[in-house]
Protein backbone atom coordinates (compact mmCIF):
# COMPACT_ATOMS: atom_id res chain seq x y z
CA UNK A 1 0.00 0.00 0.00
CA UNK A 2 2.63 2.33 0.99
CA UNK A 3 4.57 1.72 -2.71
CA UNK A 4 1.20 2.19 -4.05
CA UNK A 5 0.60 5.87 -2.59
CA UNK A 6 4.35 6.58 -3.42
CA UNK A 7 3.88 5.61 -6.96
CA UNK A 8 0.28 7.67 -7.19
CA UNK A 9 1.95 10.72 -6.30
CA UNK A 10 4.74 10.43 -8.72
CA UNK A 11 1.96 9.29 -11.64
CA UNK A 12 -0.35 12.12 -11.02
CA UNK A 13 1.23 15.43 -10.25
CA UNK A 14 -0.95 17.10 -12.16
CA UNK A 15 -3.22 16.97 -9.10
CA UNK A 16 -0.68 19.04 -7.49
CA UNK A 17 -0.35 21.52 -10.09
CA UNK A 18 -4.54 23.08 -9.43
CA UNK A 19 -4.39 26.35 -8.34
CA UNK A 20 -7.06 26.89 -5.67
CA UNK A 21 -8.22 30.22 -4.24
CA UNK A 22 -8.36 30.65 -0.84
CA UNK A 23 -11.97 30.44 -0.16
CA UNK A 24 -12.94 28.05 2.36
CA UNK A 25 -16.29 28.31 4.24
CA UNK A 26 -16.07 30.78 7.30
CA UNK A 27 -17.15 30.56 10.80
CA UNK A 28 -16.97 33.54 12.58
CA UNK A 29 -16.32 33.35 16.96
CA UNK A 30 -16.41 36.03 18.71
CA UNK A 31 -15.40 34.99 22.41
CA UNK A 32 -16.53 37.95 24.53
CA UNK A 33 -15.02 38.02 27.69
CA UNK A 34 -15.29 40.01 30.99
CA UNK A 35 -11.85 41.40 32.11
CA UNK A 36 -13.52 43.78 35.19
CA UNK A 37 -11.32 43.88 38.16
CA UNK A 38 -13.27 41.04 39.71
CA UNK A 39 -11.74 38.37 37.43
CA UNK A 40 -8.34 39.73 38.93
CA UNK A 41 -5.62 36.95 40.15
CA UNK A 42 -6.31 33.17 39.82
CA UNK A 43 -9.04 33.55 37.04
CA UNK A 44 -7.56 35.75 34.67
CA UNK A 45 -4.73 33.50 34.69
CA UNK A 46 -6.70 30.98 34.09
CA UNK A 47 -8.41 32.29 31.53
CA UNK A 48 -4.88 32.93 29.83
CA UNK A 49 -3.86 29.52 29.96
CA UNK A 50 -6.98 28.42 28.68
CA UNK A 51 -6.92 30.74 25.21
CA UNK A 52 -3.23 29.65 25.06
CA UNK A 53 -4.38 25.70 24.90
CA UNK A 54 -7.30 26.30 22.79
CA UNK A 55 -5.23 28.10 20.39
CA UNK A 56 -3.19 25.00 20.34
CA UNK A 57 -6.03 23.25 19.74
CA UNK A 58 -7.34 24.68 17.47
CA UNK A 59 -3.98 24.81 15.36
CA UNK A 60 -3.72 21.29 15.31
CA UNK A 61 -7.81 20.75 13.78
CA UNK A 62 -7.43 20.45 10.04
CA UNK A 63 -10.50 21.63 9.46
CA UNK A 64 -11.19 24.42 12.35
CA UNK A 65 -8.07 25.92 11.78
CA UNK A 66 -9.04 26.91 8.37
CA UNK A 67 -12.26 27.82 8.87
CA UNK A 68 -13.00 29.63 12.32
CA UNK A 69 -12.20 32.93 12.21
CA UNK A 70 -11.45 34.41 16.17
CA UNK A 71 -12.48 37.86 17.30
CA UNK A 72 -11.98 38.76 20.83
CA UNK A 73 -14.06 41.29 22.55
CA UNK A 74 -13.16 42.16 26.28
CA UNK A 75 -15.17 44.43 28.67
CA UNK A 76 -13.00 45.81 31.52
CA UNK A 77 -10.09 47.48 31.62
CA UNK A 78 -10.27 50.94 29.23
CA UNK A 79 -13.90 50.03 28.92
CA UNK A 80 -14.36 48.01 26.10
CA UNK A 81 -11.51 46.74 23.57
CA UNK A 82 -11.22 44.41 20.77
CA UNK A 83 -8.69 42.21 20.09
CA UNK A 84 -7.08 41.09 16.74
CA UNK A 85 -5.13 38.16 17.48
CA UNK A 86 -2.68 39.48 20.66
CA UNK A 87 -2.86 42.71 19.26
CA UNK A 88 -5.59 45.61 20.93
CA UNK A 89 -6.95 47.67 18.26
CA UNK A 90 -7.59 50.98 18.84
CA UNK A 91 -11.23 52.51 19.71
CA UNK A 92 -12.66 53.12 16.07
CA UNK A 93 -10.18 51.16 14.24
CA UNK A 94 -11.71 50.10 10.82
CA UNK A 95 -8.87 46.87 11.25
CA UNK A 96 -11.09 43.67 11.28
CA UNK A 97 -10.78 41.98 14.40
CA UNK A 98 -11.18 38.28 12.91
CA UNK A 99 -7.89 35.99 12.74
CA UNK A 100 -8.60 32.76 10.84
CA UNK A 101 -7.80 30.16 13.70
CA UNK A 102 -4.46 28.49 11.88
CA UNK A 103 -3.16 31.95 12.47
CA UNK A 104 -4.17 33.39 16.08
CA UNK A 105 -2.08 33.92 18.88
CA UNK A 106 -4.42 34.59 22.01
CA UNK A 107 -4.27 38.18 23.67
CA UNK A 108 -2.73 38.17 27.47
CA UNK A 109 -5.42 39.69 29.24
CA UNK A 110 -5.11 41.72 32.37
CA UNK A 111 -8.03 42.10 34.85
CA UNK A 112 -8.99 45.43 35.76
CA UNK A 113 -12.38 48.32 35.31
CA UNK A 114 -15.43 48.31 35.19
CA UNK A 115 -18.40 45.21 33.69
CA UNK A 116 -19.76 47.42 30.31
CA UNK A 117 -21.29 44.39 29.23
CA UNK A 118 -24.25 45.34 27.14
CA UNK A 119 -21.54 47.73 24.89
CA UNK A 120 -19.40 44.39 25.09
CA UNK A 121 -22.18 42.35 23.50
CA UNK A 122 -23.46 45.44 20.87
CA UNK A 123 -19.95 45.36 19.55
CA UNK A 124 -19.87 41.54 19.41
CA UNK A 125 -23.26 42.39 17.15
CA UNK A 126 -21.60 44.54 15.03
CA UNK A 127 -18.26 42.98 14.66
CA UNK A 128 -20.05 40.20 13.19
CA UNK A 129 -22.48 41.86 11.29
CA UNK A 130 -19.55 43.67 9.85
CA UNK A 131 -17.97 40.04 9.16
CA UNK A 132 -20.73 38.54 6.85
CA UNK A 133 -20.96 41.88 5.21
CA UNK A 134 -17.10 41.41 4.07
CA UNK A 135 -17.60 37.63 3.53
CA UNK A 136 -20.55 38.17 1.00
CA UNK A 137 -18.42 40.94 -0.71
CA UNK A 138 -15.62 38.66 -1.30
CA UNK A 139 -18.15 36.04 -2.39
CA UNK A 140 -17.15 33.55 0.65
CA UNK A 141 -19.74 31.54 2.22
CA UNK A 142 -20.19 31.22 5.97
CA UNK A 143 -21.67 29.35 8.29
CA UNK A 144 -23.69 30.47 11.64
CA UNK A 145 -21.29 32.50 13.92
CA UNK A 146 -21.15 32.21 17.50
CA UNK A 147 -20.91 34.50 20.26
CA UNK A 148 -19.38 33.20 23.76
CA UNK A 149 -20.46 35.58 26.24
CA UNK A 150 -18.39 35.10 29.92
CA UNK A 151 -18.72 37.05 32.65
CA UNK A 152 -18.25 36.68 36.54
CA UNK A 153 -20.59 40.03 37.65
CA UNK A 154 -23.64 42.22 36.80
CA UNK A 155 -23.45 45.26 34.24
CA UNK A 156 -21.86 48.22 35.38
CA UNK A 157 -21.97 51.56 33.66
CA UNK A 158 -18.68 53.24 32.99
CA UNK A 159 -18.19 54.36 37.04
CA UNK A 160 -19.14 50.96 37.51
CA UNK A 161 -22.16 51.16 39.44
CA UNK A 162 -25.15 48.57 38.55
CA UNK A 163 -26.95 49.73 36.07
CA UNK A 164 -29.96 48.66 34.01
CA UNK A 165 -29.16 49.48 30.80
CA UNK A 166 -28.61 45.46 29.77
CA UNK A 167 -32.33 45.80 29.59
CA UNK A 168 -31.88 47.67 26.23
CA UNK A 169 -30.40 44.68 24.54
CA UNK A 170 -32.22 42.02 25.58
CA UNK A 171 -35.25 42.66 22.90
CA UNK A 172 -32.41 42.77 20.15
CA UNK A 173 -30.37 39.65 21.11
CA UNK A 174 -33.99 37.71 21.02
CA UNK A 175 -34.72 39.11 17.34
CA UNK A 176 -31.16 38.52 16.15
CA UNK A 177 -31.18 35.05 17.56
CA UNK A 178 -34.66 34.48 16.50
CA UNK A 179 -33.13 35.55 12.69
CA UNK A 180 -30.76 32.96 13.24
CA UNK A 181 -28.00 35.48 12.86
CA UNK A 182 -25.94 34.12 15.15
CA UNK A 183 -25.82 31.60 18.06
CA UNK A 184 -25.00 33.40 21.74
CA UNK A 185 -23.75 31.74 25.03
CA UNK A 186 -23.65 33.46 27.92
CA UNK A 187 -21.82 31.80 30.93
CA UNK A 188 -21.64 32.86 33.83
CA UNK A 189 -18.52 31.89 36.26
CA UNK A 190 -16.93 32.28 39.68
CA UNK A 191 -18.86 33.91 42.12
CA UNK A 192 -21.84 34.94 39.86
CA UNK A 193 -25.01 35.58 41.85
CA UNK A 194 -28.72 34.88 40.71
CA UNK A 195 -29.09 38.40 39.93
CA UNK A 196 -26.30 37.98 37.38
CA UNK A 197 -27.64 34.66 36.28
CA UNK A 198 -30.96 36.41 35.10
CA UNK A 199 -29.14 38.74 33.18
CA UNK A 200 -27.94 35.71 31.45
CA UNK A 201 -30.94 33.64 31.03
CA UNK A 202 -32.50 36.73 29.61
CA UNK A 203 -29.63 36.97 26.92
CA UNK A 204 -29.46 33.50 26.14
CA UNK A 205 -32.78 32.11 26.88
CA UNK A 206 -31.42 28.60 25.72
CA UNK A 207 -27.63 28.66 26.13
CA UNK A 208 -26.78 29.97 29.46
CA UNK A 209 -25.30 28.18 32.28
CA UNK A 210 -23.97 29.04 35.70
CA UNK A 211 -20.78 27.19 36.33
CA UNK A 212 -18.57 26.76 39.78
CA UNK A 213 -15.11 28.14 39.63
CA UNK A 214 -13.43 28.83 36.09
CA UNK A 215 -13.91 26.14 33.72
CA UNK A 216 -12.77 28.07 30.93
CA UNK A 217 -10.69 25.04 29.11
CA UNK A 218 -13.74 23.19 28.94
CA UNK A 219 -15.69 26.37 27.78
CA UNK A 220 -13.83 26.36 25.38
CA UNK A 221 -13.44 23.09 23.93
CA UNK A 222 -17.31 23.22 24.34
CA UNK A 223 -16.94 25.97 21.62
CA UNK A 224 -14.56 24.11 19.39
CA UNK A 225 -17.58 21.24 19.42
CA UNK A 226 -19.71 23.55 18.71
CA UNK A 227 -18.19 24.84 15.68
CA UNK A 228 -17.72 21.16 14.45
CA UNK A 229 -21.06 20.67 14.93
CA UNK A 230 -22.58 23.72 13.00
CA UNK A 231 -19.63 22.86 10.34
CA UNK A 232 -21.38 19.13 10.96
CA UNK A 233 -24.68 20.56 9.64
CA UNK A 234 -26.23 19.34 13.18
CA UNK A 235 -30.06 20.14 14.65
CA UNK A 236 -30.32 22.85 17.19
CA UNK A 237 -31.03 19.07 18.93
CA UNK A 238 -27.21 18.54 19.04
CA UNK A 239 -26.12 21.98 20.20
CA UNK A 240 -28.53 21.76 23.33
CA UNK A 241 -27.07 18.40 23.79
CA UNK A 242 -23.88 19.27 23.80
CA UNK A 243 -24.52 22.62 25.87
CA UNK A 244 -26.42 20.54 28.47
CA UNK A 245 -23.43 17.88 28.38
CA UNK A 246 -20.94 21.03 29.24
CA UNK A 247 -23.43 22.70 31.95
CA UNK A 248 -23.11 19.44 33.72
CA UNK A 249 -18.81 19.86 33.27
CA UNK A 250 -18.45 16.70 32.18
CA UNK A 251 -16.91 16.24 28.67
CA UNK A 252 -18.91 14.34 27.11
CA UNK A 253 -19.16 16.03 23.78
CA UNK A 254 -16.15 13.80 23.44
CA UNK A 255 -18.28 10.92 23.14
CA UNK B 1 -29.05 -3.53 -7.31
CA UNK B 2 -27.92 -4.29 -10.70
CA UNK B 3 -30.28 -3.69 -12.99
CA UNK B 4 -31.15 -3.63 -16.77
CA UNK B 5 -28.38 -5.65 -18.82
CA UNK B 6 -25.59 -4.81 -16.77
CA UNK B 7 -24.93 -1.58 -18.30
CA UNK B 8 -26.07 0.11 -15.22
CA UNK B 9 -22.88 1.44 -12.22
CA UNK B 10 -22.97 2.06 -8.56
CA UNK B 11 -20.56 2.73 -6.07
CA UNK B 12 -21.50 -0.28 -3.74
CA UNK B 13 -20.39 1.53 -0.90
CA UNK B 14 -22.24 -0.38 1.84
CA UNK B 15 -18.93 -1.99 2.75
CA UNK B 16 -16.80 0.20 4.93
CA UNK B 17 -13.72 -0.99 3.59
CA UNK B 18 -14.45 -0.45 -0.29
CA UNK B 19 -13.94 3.45 0.11
CA UNK B 20 -12.68 3.59 -3.41
CA UNK B 21 -14.66 3.97 -6.07
CA UNK B 22 -14.76 1.33 -8.48
CA UNK B 23 -13.11 2.05 -11.93
CA UNK B 24 -15.72 3.12 -15.20
CA UNK B 25 -13.12 3.91 -17.66
CA UNK B 26 -14.09 0.76 -20.11
CA UNK B 27 -17.40 2.01 -20.19
CA UNK B 28 -20.03 0.21 -22.11
CA UNK B 29 -19.52 0.15 -25.72
CA UNK B 30 -22.88 1.39 -26.62
CA UNK B 31 -22.16 5.17 -24.93
CA UNK B 32 -19.29 7.49 -26.39
CA UNK B 33 -18.56 8.96 -22.64
CA UNK B 34 -16.31 7.59 -20.57
CA UNK B 35 -17.41 7.67 -17.13
CA UNK B 36 -15.75 7.26 -13.38
CA UNK B 37 -17.24 8.08 -10.20
CA UNK B 38 -15.69 8.21 -6.54
CA UNK B 39 -17.22 9.43 -3.25
CA UNK B 40 -14.56 9.71 -0.29
CA UNK B 41 -15.47 10.55 3.17
CA UNK B 42 -14.43 13.92 4.87
CA UNK B 43 -12.03 14.75 7.66
CA UNK B 44 -15.22 15.19 10.19
CA UNK B 45 -16.61 11.36 9.00
CA UNK B 46 -12.75 9.99 9.46
CA UNK B 47 -11.88 11.28 12.05
CA UNK B 48 -15.07 9.94 14.39
CA UNK B 49 -14.73 6.44 11.94
CA UNK B 50 -18.25 7.10 9.97
CA UNK B 51 -18.79 6.07 6.85
CA UNK B 52 -19.74 8.54 3.91
CA UNK B 53 -22.82 9.91 3.40
CA UNK B 54 -21.91 11.29 -0.29
CA UNK B 55 -23.29 8.51 -3.02
CA UNK B 56 -23.02 8.56 -7.18
CA UNK B 57 -24.52 5.94 -9.32
CA UNK B 58 -24.51 5.97 -13.50
CA UNK B 59 -26.14 4.29 -15.82
CA UNK B 60 -26.72 3.88 -19.47
CA UNK B 61 -29.75 3.62 -21.24
CA UNK B 62 -31.56 3.20 -24.67
CA UNK B 63 -30.24 1.51 -27.77
CA UNK B 64 -26.99 1.33 -28.85
CA UNK B 65 -27.15 3.95 -31.62
CA UNK B 66 -28.96 6.70 -28.91
CA UNK B 67 -27.52 5.60 -25.79
CA UNK B 68 -27.73 7.98 -23.20
CA UNK B 69 -26.19 8.43 -19.93
CA UNK B 70 -27.59 9.06 -16.83
CA UNK B 71 -25.21 10.41 -13.66
CA UNK B 72 -26.36 11.47 -10.43
CA UNK B 73 -24.64 12.19 -7.03
CA UNK B 74 -26.25 12.80 -3.41
CA UNK B 75 -25.27 14.33 -0.29
CA UNK B 76 -27.06 12.69 2.59
CA UNK B 77 -27.63 15.54 5.35
CA UNK B 78 -25.10 15.32 8.08
CA UNK B 79 -27.82 15.61 10.84
CA UNK B 80 -29.95 12.83 9.59
CA UNK B 81 -29.77 8.91 11.25
CA UNK B 82 -30.18 7.50 7.19
CA UNK B 83 -28.96 9.81 5.38
CA UNK B 84 -26.31 7.84 3.59
CA UNK B 85 -28.51 5.27 3.22
CA UNK B 86 -31.05 7.80 1.73
CA UNK B 87 -28.13 9.02 -0.68
CA UNK B 88 -27.57 5.85 -2.19
CA UNK B 89 -30.95 4.77 -2.71
CA UNK B 90 -31.67 8.38 -4.23
CA UNK B 91 -28.57 8.12 -6.63
CA UNK B 92 -30.13 4.68 -7.82
CA UNK B 93 -33.60 5.31 -7.91
CA UNK B 94 -32.96 8.63 -10.14
CA UNK B 95 -30.43 6.90 -12.68
CA UNK B 96 -33.82 4.60 -13.52
CA UNK B 97 -36.24 6.87 -13.42
CA UNK B 98 -34.39 9.22 -15.36
CA UNK B 99 -33.32 6.95 -18.00
CA UNK B 100 -36.78 5.14 -18.62
CA UNK B 101 -38.38 9.32 -18.57
CA UNK B 102 -35.11 10.04 -21.45
CA UNK B 103 -36.26 7.08 -23.32
CA UNK B 104 -39.15 8.85 -25.21
CA UNK B 105 -36.92 11.02 -26.77
CA UNK B 106 -38.24 14.56 -26.24
CA UNK B 107 -38.15 17.30 -29.10
CA UNK B 108 -37.73 20.17 -27.23
CA UNK B 109 -36.41 22.10 -24.11
CA UNK B 110 -39.48 22.82 -22.62
CA UNK B 111 -40.54 18.89 -23.48
CA UNK B 112 -36.83 18.10 -22.02
CA UNK B 113 -37.69 20.56 -18.34
CA UNK B 114 -41.02 18.31 -18.51
CA UNK B 115 -39.39 15.02 -18.39
CA UNK B 116 -36.72 15.68 -15.88
CA UNK B 117 -39.36 17.20 -13.83
CA UNK B 118 -41.60 14.16 -14.31
CA UNK B 119 -38.78 12.01 -13.42
CA UNK B 120 -38.24 13.97 -10.07
CA UNK B 121 -41.24 13.31 -8.75
CA UNK B 122 -41.22 9.93 -10.01
CA UNK B 123 -38.13 9.34 -7.54
CA UNK B 124 -39.30 11.79 -4.92
CA UNK B 125 -42.80 9.48 -4.80
CA UNK B 126 -41.09 6.22 -4.88
CA UNK B 127 -38.51 7.53 -2.31
CA UNK B 128 -40.90 8.39 0.18
CA UNK B 129 -42.73 5.63 -0.04
CA UNK B 130 -39.77 3.11 0.03
CA UNK B 131 -38.33 4.26 2.93
CA UNK B 132 -39.13 3.03 6.34
CA UNK B 133 -40.77 5.28 8.62
CA UNK B 134 -39.90 9.08 8.26
CA UNK B 135 -38.46 10.02 5.06
CA UNK B 136 -36.38 12.87 6.47
CA UNK B 137 -34.24 10.56 8.47
CA UNK B 138 -32.56 9.97 4.88
CA UNK B 139 -32.49 13.08 3.63
CA UNK B 140 -30.23 13.64 0.75
CA UNK B 141 -29.87 16.21 -1.76
CA UNK B 142 -29.81 15.11 -5.62
CA UNK B 143 -27.87 16.21 -8.73
CA UNK B 144 -28.45 14.67 -11.86
CA UNK B 145 -27.12 14.93 -15.22
CA UNK B 146 -28.72 13.61 -18.25
CA UNK B 147 -26.44 13.09 -21.61
CA UNK B 148 -28.43 12.15 -24.75
CA UNK B 149 -27.42 12.36 -28.32
CA UNK B 150 -28.46 15.72 -28.90
CA UNK B 151 -29.33 17.27 -25.41
CA UNK B 152 -28.01 17.52 -22.22
CA UNK B 153 -31.18 17.76 -19.04
CA UNK B 154 -29.75 18.40 -15.64
CA UNK B 155 -32.07 18.85 -12.42
CA UNK B 156 -30.52 19.58 -8.71
CA UNK B 157 -32.29 19.76 -5.50
CA UNK B 158 -30.11 21.16 -3.46
CA UNK B 159 -25.90 22.36 -3.41
CA UNK B 160 -24.89 19.49 -5.45
CA UNK B 161 -23.36 21.40 -8.96
CA UNK B 162 -22.33 20.73 -12.12
CA UNK B 163 -19.59 22.02 -14.57
CA UNK B 164 -19.14 21.14 -18.53
CA UNK B 165 -16.26 21.20 -20.86
CA UNK B 166 -16.69 22.61 -23.97
CA UNK B 167 -14.84 24.67 -26.20
CA UNK B 168 -12.17 27.09 -26.27
CA UNK B 169 -10.38 30.37 -25.94
CA UNK B 170 -6.63 31.22 -26.97
CA UNK B 171 -6.25 27.19 -26.96
CA UNK B 172 -7.20 27.11 -23.69
CA UNK B 173 -10.58 24.54 -23.31
CA UNK B 174 -13.52 26.38 -21.54
CA UNK B 175 -15.73 25.22 -18.08
CA UNK B 176 -19.52 25.96 -17.15
CA UNK B 177 -21.14 25.73 -13.97
CA UNK B 178 -24.26 25.05 -14.61
CA UNK B 179 -26.69 27.65 -12.89
CA UNK B 180 -27.57 26.24 -9.53
CA UNK B 181 -30.91 26.25 -7.29
CA UNK B 182 -31.03 29.40 -5.40
CA UNK B 183 -29.33 29.62 -1.90
CA UNK B 184 -32.27 28.66 0.73
CA UNK B 185 -30.17 30.42 3.84
CA UNK B 186 -27.17 32.83 4.02
CA UNK B 187 -25.59 29.94 5.61
CA UNK B 188 -23.40 27.52 3.79
CA UNK B 189 -24.48 24.35 5.13
CA UNK B 190 -28.21 24.70 5.14
CA UNK B 191 -29.79 23.52 1.65
CA UNK B 192 -32.58 21.58 0.35
CA UNK B 193 -33.23 17.70 0.41
CA UNK B 194 -35.27 15.40 -2.10
CA UNK B 195 -37.37 14.69 1.26
CA UNK B 196 -37.83 18.37 2.12
CA UNK B 197 -41.43 19.47 1.90
CA UNK B 198 -41.34 21.86 -0.53
CA UNK B 199 -38.48 20.16 -2.68
CA UNK B 200 -40.46 20.76 -6.19
CA UNK B 201 -40.35 24.66 -5.61
CA UNK B 202 -36.70 24.19 -5.06
CA UNK B 203 -35.60 21.88 -8.42
CA UNK B 204 -33.59 23.83 -10.79
CA UNK B 205 -33.26 22.08 -14.12
CA UNK B 206 -31.59 22.83 -17.40
CA UNK B 207 -31.78 22.02 -21.05
CA UNK B 208 -28.44 22.49 -22.87
CA UNK B 209 -28.07 21.56 -26.65
CA UNK B 210 -24.06 21.71 -27.04
CA UNK B 211 -22.54 19.04 -29.35
CA UNK B 212 -19.22 20.72 -28.60
CA UNK B 213 -19.69 19.11 -24.79
CA UNK B 214 -16.81 16.59 -24.31
CA UNK B 215 -16.37 16.57 -20.42
CA UNK B 216 -18.84 16.89 -17.46
CA UNK B 217 -18.09 16.93 -13.61
CA UNK B 218 -21.09 16.24 -11.07
CA UNK B 219 -19.82 16.87 -7.45
CA UNK B 220 -22.17 17.40 -4.26
CA UNK B 221 -21.00 20.42 -1.81
CA UNK B 222 -17.95 19.22 -0.02
CA UNK B 223 -16.13 20.63 -3.38
CA UNK B 224 -17.74 23.58 -3.95
CA UNK B 225 -14.61 25.48 -2.68
CA UNK B 226 -11.90 23.85 -4.36
CA UNK B 227 -13.98 23.39 -7.74
CA UNK B 228 -16.05 26.33 -7.97
CA UNK B 229 -14.29 29.93 -8.03
CA UNK B 230 -15.79 32.73 -6.07
CA UNK B 231 -16.81 36.10 -7.23
CA UNK B 232 -18.68 39.16 -5.56
CA UNK B 233 -21.72 37.85 -5.83
CA UNK B 234 -23.63 35.64 -8.02
CA UNK B 235 -23.19 33.50 -10.54
CA UNK B 236 -19.99 32.42 -9.45
CA UNK B 237 -17.82 29.90 -11.97
CA UNK B 238 -16.08 27.12 -12.55
CA UNK B 239 -12.09 26.66 -10.84
CA UNK B 240 -11.02 26.24 -14.77
CA UNK B 241 -7.60 24.37 -12.92
CA UNK B 242 -9.43 22.13 -11.05
CA UNK B 243 -11.86 21.33 -13.52
CA UNK B 244 -9.22 20.61 -15.97
CA UNK B 245 -6.89 18.35 -14.00
CA UNK B 246 -9.82 16.17 -13.01
CA UNK B 247 -11.04 15.78 -16.46
CA UNK B 248 -7.89 15.49 -18.31
CA UNK B 249 -6.73 12.72 -15.91
CA UNK B 250 -9.67 10.46 -17.10
CA UNK B 251 -8.96 11.41 -20.44
CA UNK B 252 -5.33 9.93 -20.61
CA UNK B 253 -5.58 7.74 -18.21
CA UNK B 254 -2.64 6.11 -16.87
CA UNK B 255 -1.74 2.18 -16.99
CA UNK B 256 -2.90 1.25 -14.10
CA UNK B 257 -6.25 2.10 -12.93
CA UNK B 258 -5.48 1.49 -9.23
CA UNK B 259 -3.19 4.38 -9.21
CA UNK B 260 -5.01 6.52 -10.76
CA UNK B 261 -7.93 6.08 -8.06
CA UNK B 262 -5.43 5.77 -5.00
CA UNK B 263 -4.17 9.21 -6.75
CA UNK B 264 -7.46 11.36 -6.89
CA UNK B 265 -9.00 9.47 -3.87
CA UNK B 266 -5.58 11.29 -1.85
CA UNK B 267 -6.42 14.32 -4.08
CA UNK B 268 -10.20 14.45 -2.28
CA UNK B 269 -8.64 13.35 1.06
CA UNK B 270 -5.50 16.04 0.90
CA UNK B 271 -5.55 19.03 3.97
CA UNK B 272 -5.31 21.16 1.18
CA UNK B 273 -8.61 19.97 0.14
CA UNK B 274 -9.93 19.26 4.05
CA UNK B 275 -9.43 23.00 4.59
CA UNK B 276 -11.78 24.00 2.45
CA UNK B 277 -14.97 21.94 3.73
CA UNK B 278 -14.93 18.96 5.80
CA UNK B 279 -17.36 17.10 4.18
CA UNK B 280 -17.55 14.40 2.51
CA UNK B 281 -16.41 14.35 -1.45
CA UNK B 282 -17.74 13.17 -4.86
CA UNK B 283 -16.80 13.57 -7.88
CA UNK B 284 -18.85 11.94 -11.01
CA UNK B 285 -17.04 12.74 -14.70
CA UNK B 286 -17.64 11.70 -18.42
CA UNK B 287 -15.38 12.49 -20.97
CA UNK B 288 -15.91 11.72 -24.26
CA UNK B 289 -12.94 11.96 -27.03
Amino acid sequence: MRHDRARSRTVRTEYEDIEFENNAQRLPLVLCLDTSSSMSGPPIQTLNEALREWARELHDDVSLSHSVDVAVVTFGQQGVSTWKGSRQLPPQSPDSPFVPAHAFRPPQLFAEGVTLMTEALELAMWIVSARKTELRRSGLQYYRPQICLVTDGLPTDGTGHLTDNWKRVVPVLAAEQQARHFRLYAIGVGGITPRGEEVLQAFAPKFNARLNGFPFRQLLQMMSASATAEQKGAGDEVFEKIFSQFKTQRPAWES
Amino acid sequence: MDRHDGRDRHDGRDAHDRRDAHDRRDGPAQSAWRIHGMSVEGYRHRRDGIPCQDAWHSAVVGPPDAAVVVLAVADGAGSRPHSGQGARFAVQLATSHFGQRAEVRPQSADAVHALLLDAFKDVREEFVSRTDGDPDDFAATLTVVVLAPTWLGHLSVGDGFVVLRSGAEGGERLFHLLPQPDAVSEYSNETVFLTSPDAEHWVHTECVCDEGIDGVLLSTDGLTQAALSRSAGRPRGANASFASAVLRSLDAPGPDPHADDLALAELLRSDRLTAFNADDKTLLRAVRP
